[in-house]
């Protein structure tokens, strides 16, 4: 969460303004980075503290850093190492020592057909696709209708916006271990109300096995997902001027077409930054398939994570989970380097 | 009249776009109050279907903190999570004020690495981290592996990044003025950061160390491969209780609600700028 391209870290020029306001002549050199270049004549003092404030900074991200550092940048590495590694059963013990095992872990996931891990993985890769683009559809369609919804002025405003958020902190254990149950053919809830209540369907499915079981994880996704992505809409919603809504009515806008040309544009870059962060968040989903379904969920519902855990240390083949990673990882990439194409116009500040 | 007709073709909008709100509300919340619901049942309710609402029952409750031993994992949670999130709010603090205020050469490495962190797999770094735990405990007294300490070291790293931009944004909210007018009293800027800047940001720290505590309540994949029997937190408590007693849901309800109230609790109380925190970052990113 969060920008990726600001890197002037220094607030908006409002608070070099607003310094230069408060603080005219009495703080002429210990004031912080001047938002403005020092010109050429500057005395040495500014320059010093400017460094002093320099190798303050360096301290200050140190222990971020360290930790960053020891726990995702190096293993980061060796996990990409690793990948070109034989580690498995009988080469555990040796750790990083084991042997190396050239491109065969990359050669079997992408291209040994005869290999079970080439068609797992092809056969994750799908299954994680289509959860993806489903649970941040729905979370963002769904966040984006309710936040419409919450927009206006109705009674009990404000603990309704509260209540609505209650999904989202719902640890996704617990989401698992909730719709599991909800979801049972014969006894949850969701086939009574489908099948014996309302006559919707007239037999009842098998959620947790088979084609359904995929939808049987999307559900629950969208349903913790959507409170976080409503709160954002929200936000950027109360930040639309009712003047220019009200202008365009009387104009003779109607709701579609106020919604479409005034609303979604200046949502745009809250959508963007929201299909950033849940396309690497669903991508990456491992606890609610693994806890519903179990640490193999079945050829319809395993997911990339799901498979590189079980490989990993079920099987101990620590290479191919490696491997498996590093292909994640570089997808990942290429998904940054589309969505900052598509969407570079939008985070620039207005 | 037809100003009239208009007007209440308005109202009956407003009141169908109420109904709805209410309708969307109940059926969010309706997965929540099923799991409370059926915490309160009997086992032999669940199966039939033949809920009791009237004479809710404790039992499930007691049974299920009994068969699994839960006190330990809730224990464990309690302790790796706190852990992890004072810490990770402690070098977020830091982090997050020289990012808000200071200028320095790398700056815009360091954000682009910090959201970086968040664009690779967890099990990219998973697989070297759990080799280099077992590494350790074998060649060296240092014991991370299924250890609270181990634990709370990785997730203080995980979490650290996403803190970073919750206190970013906080001091960012906290006028410049105040920790200048602290420089001119002669207080040097790690002073004025100490005794000026961070006070009051309080509710910031309060906020980002909820939401650290909420996202390492909710970790799977990490604890699932470091740890073996002293460190595991709830969600393998849960995930064994599964494995054991699959059957008994109403247990299992039980336990859901028990590892639910905590987070509730936390996030309900620091709401307020925990919504700012969530929002900051997409909406003036």
């Amino acid at each position: 969460m969060g920008p990726i391209h600001r890197s002037p870290p220094r607030g908006p020029a409002t608070d070099a303004a607003m310094s230069t306001q408060t603080t005219p002549s009495t703080v002429p050199d210990s004031s912080p980075a001047p938002a403005t270049p020092a010109p050429a004549g500057a005395t040495k003092r500014p320059r010093r503290a400017g460094r002093r404030s320099r190798s303050l900074a360096y301290w200050l991200i140190a222990p971020a850093a360290l930790f960053m550092l020891l726990v995702h940048i190096v293993p980061s590495a060796a996990g990409v190492l690793l990948s070109f590694k034989n580690l498995n059963t009988f080469t555990f013990s040796q750790l990083f020592g084991a042997p190396w095992n050239g491109f065969e872990n990359y050669r079997s996931i992408l291209f040994d057909s005869a290999n079970p891990l080439h068609s797992g993985f092809t056969n994750a890769a799908r299954n994680t696709f289509i959860y993806t683009v489903a649970t941040v559809a729905g979370t963002l369609g769904g966040g984006l209708a309710i936040a419409l919804l919450l927009n206006r002025e109705f009674p009990g405003r404000r603990t309704v916006r509260t209540l609505m958020l209650a999904p989202y902190v719902v640890p996704s254990f617990v989401v698992a271990v909730l719709w599991g149950f909800m979801w049972q053919s014969d006894n949850g809830i969701v086939n009574k109300v489908l099948v014996d209540y309302t006559g919707i369907l007239s037999d009842r499915p098998t959620w947790l096995a088979g084609h359904n079981s995929l939808v049987a994880i999307i559900i629950p996704s969208i349903w913790r997902g959507i409170p976080l992505a409503m709160l954002i809409f929200l936000a950027g919603l109360q930040a639309v001027p009712t003047e220019i809504h009200e202008a365009a009515a009387i104009d003779g806008a109607g709701a579609w077409r106020r919604f479409r040309y005034i609303t979604l544009p200046l949502l745009r870059p809250l959508i963007a930054v929201q299909l950033l962060f849940g396309v690497i968040y669903s991508t990456y989903q491992f606890a609610i398939p693994y806890i519903m379904l179990g640490s193999n969920p079945g050829p319809d519902a395993d997911l990339v994570m799901t498979l590189i855990v079980r490989q990993s240390f079920t099987n101990n083949l620590f290479g191919f989970g490696a491997a498996a990673s590093t292909l994640l990882m570089i997808i990942m990439f290429v998904w940054v380097a589309i969505w900052y194409r598509a969407f570079r116009r939008d985070l620039e500040p207005a | 009249m037809a100003t009239i007709s208009a007007r209440r073709r308005r109202r009956l909008n407003a009141w169908a776009l109420n109904a709805l709100t209410y309708t969307v509300l109940l059926v969010m919340l309706a997965p929540i109050l099923w799991l409370v619901a059926s915490s309160l049942q009997t086992r032999g309710q669940l199966a039939s279907g033949a809920y009791d609402l009237l004479h809710p029952t404790f039992k499930a409750f007691s049974q299920m903190w009994a068969s699994v031993d839960f006190g330990r994992y809730f224990l464990n949670s309690l302790i790796i999570c706190t852990g992890a999130a004072l810490l990770a709010t402690a070098f977020a603090s830091t982090a997050g004020y020289a990012l808000a205020r200071l200028r320095f050469r790398g700056d815009g490495t360091f954000s682009v690495a910090v959201v970086g962190t968040q664009i690779v797999p967890g099990s990219m770094f998973l697989l070297p981290v759990f080799l280099g735990f077992i590494w350790l405990k074998q060649n060296t007294p240092v014991h991370l592996f299924d250890t609270h300490i181990g634990m709370i070291l990785v997730y203080t790293a995980f979490f650290t990044p996403v803190a970073i931009w919750f206190m970013r944004y906080f001091f960012m909210q906290i006028p410049p003025e105040l920790e200048e007018a602290a420089m001119v009293d002669g207080c040097t800027r790690f002073g004025a950061f100490w005794r000026i800047v961070l006070p009051s940001a309080r509710a910031g720290l309060t906020a980002t160390f909820v939401y650290a505590f909420l996202m390492a309540w909710d970790e799977l994949l990490f604890v699932t491969a470091l740890t073996e029997h002293r460190a595991e937190t709830i969600p393998i408590g849960i995930r064994n209780f599964i494995g054991n007693y699959s059957g008994d849901y109403s247990q299992l309800m039980a336990a859901g609600v028990v590892s639910t109230i905590p987070v509730m609790v936390a996030f309900f109380a620091t709401q307020k700028w925990l919504v700012k925190g969530l929002t900051a970052g997409a909406v003036k990113g």
